[in-house]
């Protein structure tokens, strides 16, 4: 393993944590932080100021904050080279999905600028779309289910029986969410929030009876998995998200991963979510491209993800063998105290600061 | 579906050989990543399967070391593999 990487500065995204859909970024961070060797700097990067690992010190030296994706590049190049000029910033790796496409655009400059990051490029995010997934899946020779794109909710009605798929239905935002939708009232509510909320088409896929498995895993950009972790959820959110989970063993996930990897020639994280059925079959149902919110499973499983990435940013060409089955977690929830004046930085200037001892908050 | 028909459907001895067991009765399985507790004779059982014996000699050893009538074994037996098989699919 390189040592380079252990001096750097990196900025990790997605600081946002709200309980029921935390984002990645802290959990990144925390990999990174406590990696054996790191002594290097970790920027937390956010775009709410509510957005807590922005205070957070024990995963994040500083916050900033960046303008909402639907800003544009100018705006985030912009930013970012305010924050480059302050910090120095040696890699990034961006932890949600709206992030990416910017980011992928801005590869190069960011390159230019001295700034390293592991992206799959646009051509195979596009790719890994939940509207592209039956293409990829024949070409990659795995399966998951058939997909139908809607644009109004007519066909609802009869998409049950006509296609033969029956009730339950998965009804999907193009970009997030997913609702099980049991009759054709429950679909049409469905469709209408998901298309106010994300847009055109709605897709609509047949419920795949069984249990929700994940790797988070890292392509090396030549179609290899430099390393995955698999895991089940063993308890939910409201919003399905992993409250406990459990690393698997799972061979067959393992070698859809690979077989994903290899046909996207994917660069960078990504976590694959699969649905194993009743009758024992692998069904993928997403590909997301960035590492996952549990990601930091991976360190606790011996096998650090996010710092084989930077070693791999560092030219090194990491290969883990595949986390152990049996390392839990279970996620809390917990309160950070700040002053006023550390938050009215971050509204007005976008900058955090270290934190306040809460010592010090009590005696004023 | 027979209890021999559902130890096959499960993946027989082999697929029990995965499965992590300890002293305590816990058992966890690392491709499903879910855990459960056997009592003694049903880790018994399980220990007997995993090795592969076939489930008339598995019901024949469990009578003798738990004094059990044969029968009541291979019923109890039986049992326990419908609620393997719901556990490990």
């Amino acid at each position: 393993m390189s040592v380079a990487w252990r001096h750097w500065t990196v900025a990790v995204t997605g600081m946002n944590a709200r309980a029921d859909n935390p984002g990645p970024g802290q959990a990144v961070a925390r990999c990174l932080r406590e990696a054996p060797g790191f002594s290097g700097r970790i920027l937390g990067l956010g775009h709410d100021a509510l957005d807590p690992g922005l205070y957070r010190r024990e995963s994040c030296d500083a916050g900033y904050l960046l303008p909402y994706p639907s800003a544009g590049e100018s705006a985030l190049i912009e930013r970012l080279a305010e924050i480059h000029a302050a910090e120095r910033i040696d890699a990034l790796i961006p932890c949600l999905d709206a992030e990416l496409p910017g980011f992928i655009r801005l590869e190069k400059r960011l390159a230019a600028m001295g700034i390293r990051v592991l992206l799959p490029g646009a051509a195979r995010l596009r790719a890994r779309a939940k509207d592209s997934l039956p293409e990829l899946c024949r070409l990659a020779g795995v399966d998951t289910p058939p997909i139908r794109r809607l644009t109004g909710p007519d066909s609802l009605e009869t998409l049950a029986s006509e296609t033969g798929w029956g009730w339950p239905l998965v009804v999907k935002g193009g970009f997030y969410d997913a609702v099980i939708v049991r009759n054709p009232g429950e679909a049409k509510s469905a469709f209408q929030r998901l298309a106010a909320q994300w847009g055109y088409p709605v897709l609509v896929q047949p419920f795949i009876d069984g249990h929700e498995v994940n790797l988070a895993g890292l392509g090396d950009g030549a179609g290899g998995l430099a390393g995955a972790v698999s895991m089940r959820k063993r308890a939910l959110t409201d919003k399905g998200k992993a409250w406990a989970g459990i690393t698997i063993r799972d061979r067959a996930l393992e070698e859809m991963a690979e077989k994903l990897v290899a046909a996207l020639n994917w660069r960078g994280p990504l976590e694959v979510e699969a649905m194993r059925g009743t009758d024992g079959r692998l069904w993928l149902i997403e590909i997301n491209p960035r590492f996952p919110a549990w990601i930091w499973l991976s360190h606790a499983a011996g096998r650090n993800l996010p710092a084989a990435l930077l070693d791999m940013l560092s030219g090194a060409a990491p290969k883990l063998e595949p986390a152990p089955a049996g390392i839990m977690f279970i996620r809390y929830a917990e309160e950070l105290a700040l002053r006023l004046e550390e938050f009215e930085r971050m509204m007005v200037h976008g900058v955090a600061g270290g934190p306040v001892p809460l010592r010090a908050l009590a005696a004023e | 579906m027979s209890a021999e028909d559902a130890l096959a459907a499960l993946g027989g001895a082999e697929r029990l050989a995965q499965l992590a067991l300890s002293d305590t009765g816990f058992v966890f399985d690392p491709r499903s990543g879910l855990s459960f507790s056997a009592n003694d004779t049903g880790l018994a059982a399980l220990r007997l399967l995993r090795r592969g014996e076939s489930l008339e000699a598995a019901a024949d050893i469990l009578s003798r070391d738990f004094e059990v009538e044969p029968r009541e074994a291979r019923a109890g037996l039986d049992i326990f593999i419908t609620q393997l098989r719901r556990r490990l699919s």
